[in-house]
């Protein structure tokens, strides 16, 4: 899965900024997607393309528990972030409906990718390749339970294995 | 080996569980709101589903609602909707409702408790994160998002991970509980642990400081976890915790009965070990105010703001993160926090909008004015709070100082119904998030507990209120 990445470097980002709670009255996704990250950066919009990754520090996605924060992500291109650790509501939500992918990068990558590098992450490798700057890191493994669920397309797809 | 009260309830609630697997839990009680119910709703009508158990799901309208005079129409059209959606999805699918005009409307982690529908022991979901509020009763709570909520409305279970076990020893006693409130310890706490401290893991609240706490404060405490980063806050139940929930609306029948049984099996085992420990000396603490972006971000009333590189301790985006709440907030490193003059004053919440916050906030303000700076306003957390702080007599003392005294919902914690900051004023908040916008785009938030947000208001500027007199 390759994309660009927009890089926030800074921990605990919340759901707050992520989408403002004047929003949560929106049902409609496209509209959701064009207020996503209006709280910490209002270019967000105009600068996030399709297949595009975000970048970012500790404890991603704090705070409230809305659906909406993935949702808008998602719907505005956004297909995976990269963080140092996520908020755990956040990180199950992001899963849960397919919406997009949190993965927990190491400080080496954290440090290692820039603004608008490109990207390919490898999910069965476990590798994030930066294609911008020719360098490699690992991705922390999602735990068997949250990758099976990532593998079934959902939370309502998710059928446990028989024995 | 020992079981932490967590396990046991985790343990009595397993459908299924297999190694690498999540484990299905059976859910006791399923919270809805207006919020974050819809998509959910909907998700069930393309499938054909029903809701399993509507018996067990409770609704209520909280987010959105207004707070002022609720005989006139709703004017923000797409509020007006949600709250009309919420209406209709309980018709549709016999859901029990406490629509706005209920007697028991009002915050849902303040109506659970009130009601005796939260009980100790069981497990209760709701799609919003501060559910953490009724593990004061020993129950097993948890905030989740809106495709949970549709699959607990389906099966009346959730996939889940086991979370690990975090043990908070709260040790000491207060020089002055009327002073130094359970929103002090709680937000000493998450200074000290950080607001990802708690990740994955389930806290259970322990010691004298916390067994010391009224069950109205105890939920303060529990409220809050989620802003430490926990999944949810546990204390185990005590008599004060029994007599609470005696008599209530919903109380079970057998209550006596089931008193009996939770005496004998909601506490953690002597020999237990959890996962990871802090303790708090509370001997000593002072009365908090936060003064950055995160609940982290705060410090002792009669303390000045710190410096970046002091907050940060060498990590750079800890540092970068005081550079920006600092210049967020308008404020430089080196003020006092009693310097810092305030233009709003919230006492409201799912974190301090309880009948007991609000009689201790009314001791400062009896007989007082709000500063002719300064506008406050008080929100009661339920339409029953409401009521029983206006038969004491607390909606006079409020009104006459010149606070509002308005109508029960989460109303200015988070902005999403008339009651916002306008960009750039400053508030002292009883509520439980100082994000960037979170009152109101630009909006300033400080948290402090009732008492603090009292004098403030009173005050024009933070005051340290040990040095008034309370008792």
């Amino acid at each position: 899965m390759k994309g660009n990445i927009i890089k926030y470097a800074r921990d605990n980002i919340d759901t707050d900024v992520i989408i403002p709670g004047q929003y949560l009255k929106v049902h409609d996704y496209a509209e959701l997607a064009t207020h996503a990250m209006e709280g910490l950066d209002p270019d967000f919009h105009s600068k996030v393309k399709e297949g595009d990754f975000i970048l970012s520090g500790k404890n991603f996605g704090c705070g409230s528990s809305r659906e909406h924060a993935p949702i808008a992500l998602s719907h505005s291109g956004v297909k995976a972030i990269l963080a140092l650790s996520f908020a755990r509501i956040f990180y199950r939500n992001s899963v849960d409906g397919a919406f997009l992918l949190p993965i927990e990068i190491d400080q080496d990558a954290y440090d290692g990718i820039s603004e608008g590098d490109e990207i390919d992450i490898d999910v069965s490798k476990n590798e994030i390749k930066n294609i911008t700057k020719n360098q490699t890191y690992k991705m922390k493994p999602f735990s068997e339970i949250i990758g099976k669920i990532i593998a079934a397309g959902g939370l309502f797809k998710y059928k446990p294995d028989q024995d | 080996m020992g079981k932490t009260l967590f396990e046991k309830i985790w343990e009595s609630h397993i459908v299924v569980e297999k190694q690498n697997e999540p484990a299905l839990i059976y859910i006791d009680r399923h919270l809805v709101h207006e919020v974050t119910s819809p998509q959910a709703f909907d998700g069930l009508r393309m499938n054909n589903r029903k809701v399993r158990r509507p018996d067990l799901t409770i609704a209520t309208m909280d987010h959105n609602v207004p707070t002022s005079d609720r005989s006139l129409p709703i004017l923000d059209q797409t509020s007006a909707v949600q709250i009309k959606t919420l209406e209709n999805n309980c018709r549709d699918f016999g859901i029990k409702l406490f629509d706005i005009n209920s007697p028991n409307q009002g915050i849902v982690h303040v109506i659970g408790p009130q009601l005796g529908i939260t009980l100790p022991g069981s497990t209760i979901v709701c799609g919003d994160s501060h559910t953490s509020t009724h593990g004061a009763f020993g129950a097993l709570a948890l905030g989740i998002g809106t495709s949970e909520v549709e699959h607990v409305l389906a099966s009346q279970t959730l996939w889940l991970e086991k979370p690990k076990t975090f043990e908070i020893r709260v040790e000491g006693k207060r020089n002055n509980p009327h002073a130094v409130t359970a929103k002090d310890i709680i937000l000493s706490i998450i200074k000290n642990i950080g607001t990802a401290g708690g990740t994955g893991t389930v806290i259970e609240y322990r010691g004298e400081g916390i067994t010391d706490l009224s069950m109205d404060q105890r939920m303060t405490i529990c409220n809050m976890s989620i802003e430490g980063g926990a999944r949810a806050g546990l204390i185990a139940p005590d008599q004060k915790t029994f007599d609470y929930l005696r008599n209530r609306e919903y109380t079970p029948k057998n209550y006596e009965s089931l008193v009996d049984s939770w005496k004998v099996n909601l506490k953690t085992d002597s020999d237990a070990t959890f996962d990871k420990t802090f303790t708090l000396d509370i001997n000593d603490i002072a009365p908090q105010v936060s003064w950055g972006t995160n609940p982290g971000m705060t410090c002792d009333v009669d303390e000045s703001i710190p410096s970046p590189d002091e907050f940060s301790n060498g990590d750079d985006n800890q540092k970068r993160g005081a550079e920006k709440a600092l210049e967020y907030m308008d404020l430089e490193s080196g003020t006092m926090i009693e310097d810092i003059a305030i233009d709003r004053v919230f006492i409201g919440s799912c974190t301090n909008a309880r009948l007991e916050d609000l009689i201790e906030a009314s001791k400062i303000v009896q007989g007082q004015k709000v500063a002719s700076s300064v506008s406050a306003m008080v929100v009661p957390g339920s339409q029953m709070v409401k009521k029983q702080a206006e038969e004491m007599g607390l909606d006079k003392i409020f009104i006459n100082a010149n606070f509002e005294w308005r109508e029960a919902g989460c109303s200015m914690c988070l902005g999403m119904n008339p009651d916002i900051l306008s960009p750039g004023e400053r508030c002292a908040s009883t509520s439980n998030r100082n994000f960037e916008g979170r009152q109101g785009n630009g909006g300033r938030t400080h948290l402090v507990s009732p008492v603090m947000a009292a004098a403030a208001a009173i005050n024009g500027h933070f005051v340290d209120v040990r040095k008034l007199d309370l008792n």
